[in-house]
């Protein structure tokens, strides 16, 4: 069993996703930053995809009521065990009583926190992950909170393990985005566009504090739209990385919550740059670059190999 | 029916330009042909007022694969499968107050009284287009054009759950706290969603939906 002692800005547990109910509006909620859940898998000894801690934002605690191995990934963090540091994206051995302290989180925005043990939740239309807004899935529904005790069951006995540093991704501002064209690229005059995605003239967003796990608003000079179309469109299916423009003609970057928009779609952030969407924090610059689709799926490719070859990165530690 | 990219693992099938039942028909039947197929490689699909829009496994197919897939199946079926039957929801609302805040702007924006906006929205049987953009939330057509009024620009962060709004040709009811960026004119008490018990939603696309005013 473990305890929430400090949940930082906003904590909750997350895995790889809900899927086949989009039809009926039920989106993914999986967690943002999904190479680093993959790590954390695997650095706490589990094939399958085992509930994981989501946590943005320091100071964060949590105290070990019993012995488990556990791990950190995702953003940089300054951690300790017992004010011991511990290294991050290598799995550590915690003992009943210890407390796992992160103080700092140095780069990027969201780490992930997981245990050999399987956290006794149970899965909601499939799923551990929680779905916030509607209050369903993960725990009781809920982001977590102090006091909140979560037990373990199905112990994965493993070796400790690590991920060599130059596999651990870059995640600091600013973030350069790759995109696709989206269907409503051409709502938007050829100067705005420009502006959009362009080299030389591009805007350097700042990442807005209504940032949530719902969409990344991005703040800077707006796009205008082409006098002749309407800024909504008729409602329509999305996927995660879709990058909406409202009527407000300020970008907001769909993550994984949302299954129909309703706004103009002006592009697609690359499946390669998804993970790093995770790690956008208020403040935060962002720049977008246009890519082609085959440019894209190269990058998907490269990121997958990376994904896939985790199996061998991983090292046991002696 | 027309095929295109979104991003590297999605296919956007365009059926229409309009919010029109005849598209809404085409949506619907090649949305629950591709259910039919319960193909692995469709991770999910979203049906909408005049698209479907598949995600597929990057690591199971590609575009091309899947698309020639999909129109092969079509045209060797000799007969698509039926649809399954619309069911008609009753929907009790309270307008206007503090359940409908939204009600005295399309007010003054078309220029009918409130009375008139009620007889108008509670006169028509609509259709459910689509569901989503968060579980449960049935997209309704078509609204009369005498009440039609435009998003808010800027989306409210807040609505309760029932909340019943208008945009553009459209009605809907938000079944959970959440943002909204369309009009609200009343509130139903009808729960929507059950995160416990399949298929979760209280509609499927092509159900039938009548407010009645309480």
């Amino acid at each position: 069993m473990i305890e929430i002692i400090h949940p930082g800005w906003l904590s909750c547990i997350v895995d790889r996703g809900r899927y086949g109910y989009a039809a009926v509006g039920i989106p993914p909620s999986s967690a943002l930053d999904l190479y680093a859940y993959k790590a954390l898998n695997l650095l706490t000894g589990h094939e399958e995809d085992a509930p994981v801690l989501e946590v943005m934002g320091a100071p964060f605690s949590l105290k070990f009521h019993e012995e488990i191995l556990c791990a950190i990934t995702g953003a940089k963090v300054q951690a300790t065990l017992n004010e011991q540091l511990i290294k991050p994206w290598t799995s550590f051995r915690a003992t009943a009583g210890s407390l796992l302290q992160i103080k700092e989180v140095m780069e990027g925005f969201r780490f992930y926190v997981g245990f050999s043990g399987i956290m006794t939740l149970e899965k909601i239309i499939g799923s551990f992950t929680t779905n916030i807004e509607c209050q369903f899935g993960g725990y009781q529904g809920r982001t977590l909170a102090c006091g909140d005790l979560l037990h373990f069951s199905e112990w994965k006995e493993t070796d400790r393990h690590s991920l060599p540093e130059r596999e651990i991704p870059v995640m600091h501002s600013p973030h350069r985005l790759r995109v696709v064209e989206g269907p409503e690229i051409h709502y938007f005059a050829d100067e705005s566009v420009k502006r959009f995605v362009d080299r030389e003239s591009r805007i350097i967003y700042d990442v807005s504090s209504k940032t949530n796990r719902t969409g990344i608003r991005l703040e800077g000079p707006p796009l205008s739209f082409r006098e002749e179309v309407e800024k909504s469109i008729i409602s329509e299916g999305i996927l995660p990385g879709t990058v909406q423009i409202p009527g407000d003609g300020l970008p907001i970057i769909m993550l994984y919550e949302r299954t129909i928009g309703g706004y103009a779609r002006i592009a697609m952030v690359v499946k390669a740059d998804h993970d790093r969407l995770a790690h956008l924090k208020p403040g935060d610059y962002v720049l977008f670059e246009m890519v082609s689709l085959e440019e894209a799926e190269k990058l998907w490719e490269g990121k997958q190999k990376s994904i896939t070859s985790l199996n061998k990165t991983v090292r046991r530690l002696s | 029916m027309n095929f295109s990219r979104y991003g590297e693992d999605g296919i956007r099938i365009l059926f229409g330009d309009v919010i029109d039942l005849d598209v809404h028909e085409r949506v619907r039947h090649f949305f629950f042909f591709i259910k039919s197929l319960q193909r692995e490689e469709v991770i999910d699909i979203i049906p909408s007022f005049r698209s479907c829009l598949i995600y597929f496994d990057l690591q199971q197919t590609t575009f091309e694969r899947l698309s020639s897939l999909i129109m092969e199946k079509m045209q060797t079926s000799s007969s698509l499968p039926v649809p399954p039957d619309p069911f008609i929801h009753e929907i009790p609302v309270r307008y206007g107050g503090e359940c409908g805040p939204d009600l005295a702007f399309v007010s003054s924006h078309t220029g009918l009284s409130e009375n008139e906006i009620i007889d108008i929205h509670t006169g028509i049987t609509y259709t459910v287009f689509a569901i989503g953009f968060i579980p449960g939330f049935p997209y309704l057509g078509i609204l009369d054009p005498r009440i039609q009024v435009p998003r808010l620009e800027t989306p409210r962060v807040r609505v309760p759950e029932g909340s019943v709004g208008i945009a553009q040709r459209q009605t809907g009811i938000y079944p959970f706290q959440s943002p909204a960026g369309w009009r609200i004119i009343g509130l139903t008490e009808v729960s929507l969603f059950n995160d416990r018990k399949e298929p979760y939603s209280l509609m499927k696309i092509g159900d039938r939906v009548k407010f009645v005013k309480v």
